[in-house]
């Protein structure tokens, strides 16, 4: 016996249980948060003894009363497969990461180490409880009737090498199926069902066939059935027999790198700490760069000194943030996720950009741990284009903007775009990345932007024009965005504005147009409602260059029943 | 008009009859308009009138000038923005519209200049808002193309006929439009009008409009941008607000008020002409119709009916005098063109109290014979024209008809009714889950609960329907989607066409109404629904396709082809006891009008014994008589368990045919006239004042002059009481006699039938499903417990349809390839031609010659047993044998190798079990929602009898009262709006039908039982009277029997 297959049955719904072992004893049903409906997706056997079905809404789970209804996680499915692998890592390094809810170790060896195969099984089996899992585990020579064994047969199933057929053969023919796909085989679950969309054809087949078993299966006729279910029909009529023999595919954290380093002296210089960022970067970089890969971002986390002062990065800072205390991270780390316009390789580079990010937001403790992790991909290869003006480097480009933004913040450097939207402020800005912009892209937005400013101008322009409203100059200006929009106070009389204060400026309204109301997105909890007015004002209040006159663009937030003030124009 | 400078009218207004460019009803536009005191309002609705009826209706209740108008879209893409000036203008602008509509595809098209130029006159043009003609060419170029456009417009429509529009909706480049505007009116010397250009009446249904849009561009929400509005601005506003926002311009206001002045047309000046029958010459309508009246009459009553002939002569002087004759020649003609192709025909409604629709042929019920009362057909009083409706078989014979009568009148002569199709529930929930961007999923589980809201449980709120429909309340999201589903419902979202109203005219129709192509090619159907045509006085007749007269058409067929004898429907024997027996007994499954578990109840204590007993039958398991609380006094009475008593004796020659209970509206109209002296118009006017709808201040009325008229006579305050209750609490649910008498006559047919040749009825019948009652499952366990053969479905003797074949002494049913689900028709008639050419010998053969045909196909017909007898053995193959085979025949081997025998020679047997009963049973109804062989319960019924269980065959032996316990699959569940929220549920089983009542507590108690399983197990105590029996629920539990999934037709 040299494979052993763990496979945790209701994955999704003990992911979220194994905190409270005591809840399992309950009817439960697992909703699915994110869908308006709240479908049921998952549920224990007591919950479909009471009548509970899958995909029903919570609300008539609600009616059926004593139904404990649980929210779908998947950083919880995240941890406990991780935690279920991480078992099977301290036992062998030989572990194939089958499916979300199964694994399979190679006991190969390990006898000297942890005795026979069925106690390194019960070790196995206790391990899990241990992680809050309710498993089954199947220990035989073939690692495809181990991975059958452990979902069709509840408990420790141990199978003797000549008897593989005889014990798969009681079997349903549905575990066959989900098995051979790598996919759960629950009571329960929608993403199940469009996981093995393919498979459902060949259900329905045997249904039809009244095939209900392995065994029953596997003594149908091979050749004949080729004629009928072709080339996966002998693979599944193989399996049936326990004949199919593979290999294990041992799992390894592909494409991911990570590095730490933990400091025996708290670091709070921004100076030592590019020092030792500059050497894990080397010995990441080489790492990558041994596997013909570089790295597509970077996530540094930093462990932070605790602190009894009130110092911790909150989430409201603009580049770090707290991790999830749920999942089962210290709330002192600074986190800091760089993104690369085109994978790169040079640790160097890597370390400048870093360094540049932390300079415009330093971590706020002194440093005791450094945490490093790539997600490398392939490298970027490409070839000029004889029509296509020379881009300068993209790492060029990328220190370059990082310089900008810790100038003046991440949120304010980029390429504006504008949205398809009458919302006033309907633009956003988009990473600047001159690689992936091709030059007729760019033609045709810079046209509509410039269409699109140049038509609300030509219309602003006859707006003010408009004698019903007193503005009689020709104007043609831009207006120039206050960011943040001060706040004002705004007096109205007959309909008009009169008179406005605000940032400490004073003044009469001379002429007003207006007002100019958009109002949208009402579906959400992000609606708007405002109206514009286009004012020229006359200051009352004592300036330096004595009495001013300007147009200002003022608005009322409807929803906020407050005034501000949106920008002047030139 | 009032002070002009102070009125100011709305102009330019699109109601939700724009599809998709509206969101608010006509009648909401003008009950608005009265609450702000505006003395006319326009409603312009893009590319026709749609709404223009509603709108003028509801306009003049409330004393409103309603100007009627449309915006006309040019090849450009703008749209012309109309007004009707005059009656000409009227005609002009539906012409307009119906050359536009007919050239293009459906929905589509635009009109040409030049026809504009042709068709101007009588209409008034403004520049428009943003989609309008200003609009567009301010934004092509600059002033000057606005000049030229606005001076072209002169020179179609005429200076004088020419506003400037001018809308402000707070938008900058409306504003600089509205500027440019300013200077090119006032440069060319015309008239500035202010208007709204309103999409909805209030603001909050903006996000109505926002969604239609969305609907209209096949975007969400989140993605539809600027396509969105970008505010609320568009409502209709009152005057003092219109008048402050262009207070800048008073002239654009009170232009207004002048233009209202100039629009005279209303569609009460509609103009429409009544048509002519076309004559051979010498002849007038009236002479002929005296002529075939009499012709008819000689054939119906003989030449010595006196009584008959004074019916006769009264009725046609009546139609003289309201020159009606053509209108009866239109139908009669009809009627006519129907015998002549063996087309089975019955004029039904009122039309039956007609002694000259008798004799023309359009009813088959004697109206002299069985004394009824004319005037509920047509008075002179009444002012509308009378309403005829054909039944036909439903299908091709019906369109058979309709296509005659587009023949005859022509295309611009005839047309059929539109049906306004409008958001509902699904439709609604289903259009507005995709709009929020709801997942696939997420709408399919959200358009099968949506109904759960539907029921008007009082003392539910809203919020609480939506829980129950399984949605939370609390998310955005869903309240935004609840609200927007009740804020569609009702609304008008696309044009379809009326199952069988017709309007006809004389040759003119797209004067007076646009037409527009329907999806069927060659027809066209006018803007307007059916009630809207009669609201405007349009003559109309109702060609309705009834699936029992297929039924009873089909069922003839079958006899004259295999039973080799003639059934002529005119002539069966009257008063059959095989009939009679079988409705005493309540064995009346499939048959027309008594088959429902209602009627079921009832017929056991009325013991039919007469036709007129039927008529009763079919008249009185209606709301009328059950809300007026008539049906158990009827049958004291029938029974001889109490006296006939009329409420007064000047009533006994009305009520004694029934009893002294008022049952049919005839009745009620006769007692208006005979106790309070109305005339025969007033009586009918009495009736719609109670009918449906409803006007509190004219049914005072009415009750003033009835009392009245009865005070006079002298009836007495008490016994007034009591016919004033009887009349108020009937009339809105009554059913003309007449009428039950015409599906009495189809009744008795289809009992006769259904007794005489069982096996033709059964196939005609399930040859026409869906109707009926029934699932086709209990139908033919009706039959089959009525001793009928039935063969399962078989590639190498079924034809599409269900057929009969000789079996011992008469005939059993084969089944047809219809019932095998999933096969497409195409298919099964190819199976069916293929195999009368050669049989097949093997399912490959079968694949080979049916190329098309798709495995699934193939599954379902191995599953049911369809190809069992493919291999040509007289004992069959089983069904995993076949199940086997398509396997192989499905996987296509390429043309060099799918010729070659399957290797092992194995063609005929496989390795697989055959399947047990209950797998065949699963399979049976899987594949086909039936099963021939045993019911599912028989396969219980040892288990049930341990358990206590009684069958429905048991029941009616047992005691009324004592506590019995049955159990079935559940074939039908009733709610019925007038059961105060009881639950009827009929259980099958392999005996036949028990019903049991459910009380409200208990509904409540086990809703999601009752309402979800399929089969269920019911403790209670028997209730078994006058030999109907139900069993009054205490107890519900869920019966398992896992291995059928069995249909019911649900009524709650």
């Amino acid at each position: 016996m040299s494979f052993v297959s763990i496979f945790v049955p209701d994955f999704m719904l003990q992911a979220v249980v194994r905190s409270a072992p005591g809840m399992w004893n309950r009817a439960l049903a697992l909703v699915e948060p994110a869908s308006p409906l709240r479908p049921v997706i998952c549920l224990n056997q007591q919950a479909a003894t009471r009548g509970i079905k899958p995909a029903i809404t919570k609300s008539e789970v609600e009616q059926f009363g004593g139904i404990g209804i649980l929210q779908r996680s998947r950083p919880q499915e995240r941890i406990a497969h991780a935690a279920l692998l991480d078992l099977a890592w301290s036992i062998s390094p030989r572990v194939e990461d089958t499916a979300p809810d199964n694994i399979v170790l190679d006991l190969a060896g390990l006898a000297s180490l942890f005795g026979s195969d069925e106690n390194i099984i019960h070790r196995l089996a206790e391990g899990a409880k241990r992680l809050g899992l309710e498993t089954q585990i199947a220990a035989a020579c073939n690692i495809e009737a181990a991975i059958l064994a452990s979902r069709a047969f509840p408990g420790i199933t141990v199978i003797p090498e000549g008897e593989e057929a005889a014990i798969i053969g009681k079997a349903p023919v549905t575990a066959l199926l989900f098995s051979a796909a790598g996919v759960s085989v629950s009571r329960q679950n929608g993403e199940t069902a469009s996981a093995v969309h393919d498979l459902t054809d060949l259900l329905e087949t045997l249904k039809r066939w009244g095939v209900h078993t392995c065994a029953s299966f596997a003594a149908l006729p091979v050749l004949e059935l080729s004629e009928r279910l072709g080339q996966e029909g002998v693979r599944l009529h193989k399996l049936a027999r326990a004949g199919a023999v593979r290999a294990l595919i041992p799992a390894q954290p592909a494409g991911h790198f990570e590095e730490e380093m933990e400091l025996e002296d708290a670091v709070a210089e921004m100076e030592p700490l590019s020092i030792l960022l500059g050497q894990l970067l080397e010995r990441m970089c080489s790492r990558i760069a041994a596997r013909s890969l570089a790295a597509g971002g970077i996530d540094l986390r930093l462990q932070l000194q605790p602190s009894f002062e009130d110092g911790r990065i909150t989430a409201g800072h603009p580049c770090a943030q707290t991790t999830d205390p749920g999942e089962g991270e210290a709330a002192d780390i600074f986190q800091l996720a760089l993104r690369l316009p085109a994978p790169m390789s040079d640790p160097r580079t890597l370390l400048k950009l870093l360094v540049l990010r932390l300079q415009s937001a330093p971590p706020p403790s002194p440093v005791v741990k450094i945490m490093l992790a790539a997600d490398a991909v392939r490298p970027r290869t490409s070839q000029g284009d004889l029509f296509s003006a020379i881009c300068p480097d993209p790492e060029k480009v990328e220190l370059t903007v990082s310089r900008l933004a810790s100038l003046v913040g991440d949120a304010n450097v980029g390429s504006p775009e504008l949205l398809d939207t009458h919302r006033p402020e309907g633009f956003r800005m988009c990473r600047f990345d001159p690689i992936s912009v091709s030059r007729d892209s760019c033609r045709t937005a810079r046209n509509s932007l410039v269409g699109r400013i140049q038509r609300e101008q030509r219309a602003q322009g006859r707006a003010l024009r408009s004698p019903s409203h007193g503005l009689e100059k020709e104007v043609q200006s831009a207006l120039r965005v206050f960011r943040p929009a001060p706040a004002a106070r705004v007096e109205i009389r007959n309909g008009y504005p009169v008179q406005i204060a605000f940032s400490g400026f004073r003044g009469r309204v001379i002429a007003a147009s207006g007002p100019w109301r958009s109002s949208g997105d009402w579906w959400t909890e992000d609606s708007y409602a405002k109206d514009e007015w286009d004012l020229e004002i006359q200051s009352t209040s004592k300036t330096r260059s004595g009495k001013q006159q300007g147009v200002y663009r003022v608005c009322y937030d409807c929803a906020k029943k407050g005034w501000y003030v949106w920008g002047t124009f030139d | 008009m009032g002070d002009l400078r102070l009125s100011y009218v709305e102009l330019h207004a699109r109601s939700a009859f724009s599809f998709l460019e509206g969101a608010c009803t006509p009648e909401e536009f003008a009950n608005l308009c009265a609450h702000y005191q505006m003395p006319a309002m326009a409603l312009l609705d893009r590319n026709g009138v749609y709404g223009s009826p509603r709108f003028h209706l509801a306009a003049r209740k409330l004393s409103l000038s309603p100007h009627i108008g449309a915006e006309v879209a040019s090849p450009q893409g703008w749209r012309y923005p109309l007004l009707v000036k005059s009656r000409t203008g009227y005609q002009n602008l539906c012409r307009l519209i119906t050359q536009m509509k007919l050239r293009g595809k459906k929905g589509d098209g635009y009109v040409l200049d030049e026809e504009v130029a042709q068709k101007a006159s009588g209409l008034v043009c403004l520049t428009g808002g943003d989609e309008g003609p200003l609009a567009y060419a301010l934004g092509t170029g600059e002033i000057h193309a606005g000049i030229e456009q606005v001076e072209l417009l002169c020179r179609v429509f005429g200076r004088e006929n020419v506003y400037v529009e001018l809308q402000r909706h707070f938008n900058r480049e409306e504003e600089s439009r509205n500027q440019a505007a300013i200077e090119i009116a006032r440069k060319l010397r015309l008239p500035l009008l202010a208007t709204n250009g309103v999409c909805y009446a209030r603001p909050g249904q903006r996000q109505l409009l926002d969604v239609f849009t969305c609907l209209r561009n096949h975007r969400t929400l989140a993605t539809a941008g600027r396509f969105l509005s970008q505010n609320s601005e568009r409502y209709l506003k009152p005057p003092a607000e219109m008048t402050r926002l262009f207070s800048d311009l008073p002239e654009a206001v009170e232009n207004t008020g002048i233009l209202s002045s100039r629009l005279e047309f209303t569609l009460n000046d509609l103009g429409y002409r009544f048509p002519k029958y076309p004559l051979p010459s010498g002849e007038t309508q009236m002479s002929f119709l005296r002529r075939r009246v009499g012709e008819g009459m000689i054939a119906r009553y003989g030449s010595h009916n006196e009584k008959a002939r004074k019916q006769v002569e009264r009725e046609l002087a009546l139609i003289e005098k309201l020159d009606l004759p053509g209108y009866f020649l239109i139908v009669w003609d009809i009627v006519r063109f129907c015998r002549e192709k063996q087309i089975l025909v019955q004029g039904r409604g009122s039309a039956a109290n007609s002694a000259v629709c008798y004799s023309l042929g359009i009813t088959a019920v004697d109206p002299v014979a069985m004394d009824l009362l004319f005037e509920r057909f047509l008075s002179e009083q009444r002012g509308e024209w009378p309403d005829i409706d054909l039944d036909l078989p439903s299908g091709a014979q019906r369109e058979r008809a309709i296509q005659y009568v587009y023949e005859r009148y022509g295309k611009l002569g005839a047309a059929m009714t539109a049906n306004v199709i409008t958001y509902r529930g699904r439709s609604a929930a289903r259009e507005i889950g995709k709009v929020l961007s709801f997942q696939a999923e997420v709408l399919d589980r959200i358009s099968t609960l949506v109904g759960a809201w539907q029921y008007p449980d009082p003392g539910q709120t809203l919020e609480g329907h939506v829980r129950e429909a399984g949605l939370d309340y609390q998310n955005l999201q869903i309240r935004k989607f609840v609200e927007l589903c009740l804020m569609a419902q009702d609304m008008p979202r696309h044009l379809g066409q009326h199952s069988g109203g017709m309007v006809v005219c004389q040759g003119e129709l797209d004067s007076i109404v646009p037409l527009q192509p329907a999806t069927m090619p060659g027809r066209v159907v006018v803007q307007w629904d059916k009630e809207d045509c009669a609201d405007m006085g349009i003559v109309k007749v109702d060609l309705l396709g009834l699936g029992m007269m297929a039924t009873l058409e089909d069922c003839i067929e079958i006899i004259r082809e295999d039973y080799g004898e003639k059934i002529d429907l005119a002539h069966l024997p009257p008063n059959d006891p095989m009939v009679y027996a079988a409705l005493q007994k309540a064995d009346t499954v499939g048959m027309f009008q008594i088959e429902s578990r209602a009627q079921m109840a009832f017929l056991p204590r009325l013991q039919p014994r007469c036709f007129y007993d039927i008529v009763v039958q079919v008249g009185i398991i209606r709301p009328g008589p059950i809300v007026g609380k008539m049906v158990h006094p009827y049958l004291k009475r029938r029974q001889g368990r109490e006296l006939p008593q009329c409420l007064h004796p000047s009533l006994e020659p009305v009520l004694a045919r029934t009893l002294g209970v008022p049952l049919f509206q005839e009745q009620l109209l006769r007692m208006a006239m005979i106790a309070a002296g109305f005339s025969g118009g007033e009586a009918e006017e009495l009736r719609r004042a109670f009918g449906f709808k409803r006007s509190e201040l004219r049914m005072k009325d009415i009750e003033i002059k009835l009392r009245a008229g009865m005070a006079k006579k002298g009836i007495e305050a008490e016994t007034q009481d009591k016919i004033v209750k009887a009349i108020t609490s009937f009339a809105l649910y009554g059913f003309p006699e007449s009428h039950a008498a015409s599906f009495a006559l189809l009744a008795y047919a289809s009992a006769f039938l259904k007794c005489h040749y069982l096996a033709a009825f059964t196939a005609a019948l399930l040859n026409n499903q869906p109707m009926g009652f029934y699932q086709p499952a209990t139908l033919v366990k009706d039959a089959q417990r009525h001793g009928l053969k039935i063969h399962p479905i078989d590639v190498m003797r079924s034809d599409w349809l269900c057929t009969l074949e000789k079996y011992k002494p008469g005939f059993a049913l084969r089944m047809g390839l219809r019932y095998a689900k999933g096969l497409r028709q195409e298919i099964g008639l190819q199976i069916v031609q293929e195999c009368r050419i050669r049989p097949f010998f093997s399912v490959e053969d079968l694949q080979l010659r049916i190329p098309a045909i798709q495995k699934s196909e193939l599954a379902v017909l191995a599953d049911i047993g369809a190809l069992n007898f493919i291999a040509g053995r007289e004992a069959g193959i089983h069904r995993r044998d076949a199940s086997w085979q398509i396997e192989r025949a499905a996987r296509r081997a390429g043309p060099l190798l799918e010729r070659l025998p399957e290797q092992n020679s194995a063609r005929e047997n496989s390795p697989l079990a055959p399947m047990r009963p209950e797998e065949r049973l699963l399979a049976d109804f899987r594949g086909t929602g039936m099963t021939i062989g045993l019911h599912p319960m028989a396969y219980k019924r040892p288990q049930l009898r341990k358990e206590g269980v009684r069958s429905a065959a048991d029941l009616h032996r047992l005691r009324n009262g004592s506590a019995v316990r049955i159990a079935g699959a559940v074939i039908a569940r009733q709610r019925p709006g007038t059961a105060k929220g009881f639950v009827f549920l009929s259980l099958e089983d392999e005996t036949g039908i028990t019903n049991a009542i459910i009380t409200p507590q208990l509904f409540e108690e086990d809703y999601a039982t009752v309402v979800q399983q399929q089969f269920l197990l019911i403790d209670g105590k028997l209730q078994n009277q006058e030999g109907v029996v139900s069993v009054k629920a205490e107890h519900v539990r869920p019966l398992p029997v896992a291995f059928a999934e069995m249909a019911s037709h649900d009524f709650y």
